[in-house]
């Protein structure tokens, strides 16, 4: 490759590789910040899942628990142990999956306090009968402990909605974050391109208009041809045939 | 003037920034690939870029004019400034853009003034940037871009004729193409020997060589927020007292000392004076705490007062106390101390005890011109006689020193900052300090200040670092023709 040729050529691959790598960073950096927001949005959405089920099961044992303890029938006592060992484990998934696990704490509380609870009295209620000590036991010690657990849950349930300005803001500093590379990039780049545009009109433009004015010149007036620039590569050897050029066509016409 | 001789060697310049980028970068790959790791590589590939870019259209110049060398060295400290932030902003944390550009403005004129709450909070390759950053201002740009310039002689007086204040380029006594070699010699060696005192000292080697880094270029960067205090050490107090006071004599004179030639420091009247006043004025700080009962014994006083005075004399700005609990005896010398600073040739800002010394004899001079009104007086200093061009500008130097000093008071008052404050955040700025008093005290930080006072200190910093007049001079367009 030529001097002139092989400058730009590079000046040019330079601002092509820059746009490339200005792409890449914003590529990057968007699909980070796109993943950030699907994932607290799955959270939101697994968050709501897991309380419903959770409040399903409580709902269900209260039930079973009313038949058991008030109405003295057994047969709720398995459906009481299930939508316990239900509520557990969807407890257990919620702590394994949770982003924030502040609210976890309390529900994880109530509920171990629940199983005890509840435990106790199917170990020692008595059997097939209709029993005025279950009816008290439900009123005065299950129904406050299960007041207590649907409100951990319901508070878990918006605890997600409670960290929305939290990482609204984190969001925003990584919005942030993503857009200074690509800024940075683009007046990196809009230096480099005024630089290119300086140098090309320094050593190309400006040499060829000049040559070309003092040709007219030369040919119009007789003037010599004398262009003042910076010449460089092909543009100086330009000129230097120009010039031999003139001189041979002086010799010829002598 | 050529504009594209003055962008190719900015560009060089632009390359040796991006290199220390890489090697921060390469530290943060080291410590666990930490976050800092992603926004340096990226910086120095984007300033590497910047730099590279008109080295391939201009070819290198064998001469170069004043004022294209006017232009490179102001142009590539400006232009280094702006690389500079690329780093802060795309890592984020406390760097916005205003704190970002204070930061690496702080950094490249060796003010050591920082906005960060959390300095520790920073990763290990972002600590090691803002050491670089500092290192390579302390001793200039520009003076490292000219190790790497084939061009011979002439061009490199030129660019050192604005690097170096004109009182220090008197003192050279070397053929102006070892001046480079001289610099970086005592430059890179003086930091060597610091960093291995400092781990020898009790530091580990990653804050020994930053420490060593920052009080060879006077600048105060610390890797811990409570800075030099947080070691409570007095063999790393008295390393850096040591460090930091040689740091403040002319590099041609501690080269001269240690080659043994006859322009040295024992012989040079500038630094006797400039020793004398860094004692006498630390032992009158150490008295005036130990007096006031602010240290149980003259042994703590002394060695808090030695520090703090040589530390801010020298335009470092480590800190081992509180100085705004110190008494205001205190508070003015160490305030005078951040006006005048140290020696010309040095890595040093402020006023500079050459002018001072060279401003009391045009003093003497006066006063025994009007006792013998015929006498011709001769001003001489280190046994040279100093022109009446000399002695003229530094007149007017330190009247634009002064100037710039009450107008950067008022202009910080006005956004509603007390005239301590403000006053002393002026000097600090203006002469490459860094900790003044008030709301930006030794333990303290500049990030409470308003975003329009941050941006009027970095204007301070850069003019204090560019000799007020470097600055100022590439604003007049008739300058340019």
């Amino acid at each position: 490759m030529t001097g002139m040729r092989k400058r730009v050529t590079a000046g040019f691959l330079s601002i092509v590789c820059l746009l490339f790598f200005s792409g890449m960073i914003s590529f990057f950096e968007l699909g980070r910040l796109s993943r950030d927001t699907d994932e607290i949005l799955k959270a939101n959405q697994r968050n709501i899942e897991l309380a419903k089920e959770m409040l399903d099961a409580a709902h269900e044992q209260n039930v079973a628990l009313i038949h058991l303890a008030v109405f003295g029938d057994r047969s709720y006592d398995s459906l009481s142990r299930t939508r316990m060992e239900r509520l557990e484990s969807t407890l257990q998934i919620a702590q394994r999956e949770a982003l924030d696990k502040s609210f976890l704490d309390s529900l994880a509380f109530v509920t171990t306090e629940l199983r005890l609870l509840t435990d106790n009295y199917l170990a020692f209620a008595p059997a097939d009968s209709l029993d005025s000590l279950g009816g008290k036991w439900y009123n005065d010690e299950y129904e406050v402990l299960y007041g207590r657990l649907t409100s951990a849950i319901k508070n878990y349930m918006t605890s997600t909605q409670s960290s929305l300005a939290p990482r609204t803001e984190q969001m925003k500093k990584n919005a942030y974050r993503a857009v200074t590379p690509v800024l940075i990039s683009l007046l990196v780049m809009i230096a480099t391109v005024l630089m290119l545009y300086y140098f090309m009109s320094l050593y190309c433009v400006d040499p060829v208009v000049r040559m070309n004015k003092s040709l007219g010149d030369f040919l119009a007036f007789r003037v010599p041809f004398a262009p003042k620039a910076d010449f460089k590569d092909e543009v100086q050897e330009l000129r230097e045939k120009i010039e031999m050029l003139i001189s041979v066509s002086r010799q010829n016409k002598a | 003037m050529r504009l594209d001789v003055v962008l190719r060697y900015v560009g060089m310049v632009m390359l040796f920034v991006a290199s220390f980028m890489l090697l921060s970068a390469g530290i943060s790959y080291v410590s666990a690939r930490d976050s800092a790791f992603y926004p340096l590589l990226l910086s120095a590939l984007l300033t590497a870029l910047l730099g590279a870019f008109p080295l391939i259209f201009v070819e290198k110049k064998e001469q170069i004019t004043n004022k294209e060398g006017f232009c490179i060295v102001v142009g590539s400290w400006l232009v280094a400034c702006v690389v500079g932030m690329f780093p802060y902003l795309i890592w984020g944390g406390e760097f916005s853009l205003v704190n970002a550009w204070f930061e690496s403005v702080s950094g490249f004129t060796t003010t050591g003034a920082t906005i960060l709450r959390d300095v520790e909070a920073l990763p290990r390759g972002m600590q090691f940037w803002r050491m670089s950053s500092t290192w390579i201002g302390g001793m200039g740009v520009v003076m490292f871009a000219l190790v790497i310039l084939p061009a011979l002689g002439r061009s490199k007086m030129t660019l050192s004729n604005v690097e170096l204040s004109s009182l220090a380029k008197d003192n050279y006594r070397y053929r102006t193409q070892i001046i480079v070699q001289i610099l970086l010699v005592v430059y890179v060696g003086l930091t060597i020997i610091s960093t291995l005192l400092l781990k020898l000292a009790g530091m580990n080697w990653f804050d020994a060589l930053a420490h060593g880094m920052s009080a060879c270029a006077t600048s105060g960067f610390s890797t811990k927020n409570a800075s030099v205090a947080f070691y409570n050490s007095p063999a790393v107090n008295t390393i850096l007292i040591c460090i930091m006071a040689l740091a403040g004599i002319h590099f041609g004179l501690i080269y001269g000392t240690i080659t043994g030639k006859r322009n040295n420091i024992f012989r040079s009247e500038v630094t006797r004076s400039y020793l004398g006043y860094l004692l006498g004025g630390g032992l009158l700080i150490a008295l005036s705490l130990y007096w006031a009962g602010l240290y149980p014994t003259i042994g703590s006083a002394l060695m808090h007062g030695m520090f703090q005075f040589v530390s801010l004399v020298t335009s470092s700005g480590f800190a081992t106390a509180d100085t705004n609990t110190w008494t205001s005896f205190a508070i003015i010398l160490l305030l005078f101390g951040s006006i005048v600073c140290a020696c010309a040739g040095s890595t040093t800002g402020g006023i500079k005890v050459n002018r001072m010394v060279l401003a009391f004899k045009m003093m003497k001079a006066r006063i025994r011109q009007r006792q013998h009104p015929n006498a011709v007086l001769r001003i001489k200093l280190d046994g040279v006689m100093q022109e009446s061009e000399a002695t003229h500008s530094v007149t007017v130097f330190i009247v634009a020193y002064m100037f710039l000093l009450l107008i950067g008071t008022v202009a910080t008052t006005a956004f509603g900052i007390d005239l301590l404050t403000a006053f002393s955040s002026s000097v600090a700025c203006l002469g490459n300090v860094g900790p003044g008093f008030g709301a930006v005290g030794s333990l303290d930080n500049y990030a409470g200040l308003p975003v329009a006072v941050r941006l009027i200190d970095t204007v301070l910093m850069l003019l204090g670092r560019l000799e007020i007049f470097g600055l100022i001079q590439l604003f007049f367009i008739k300058w340019w023709r």
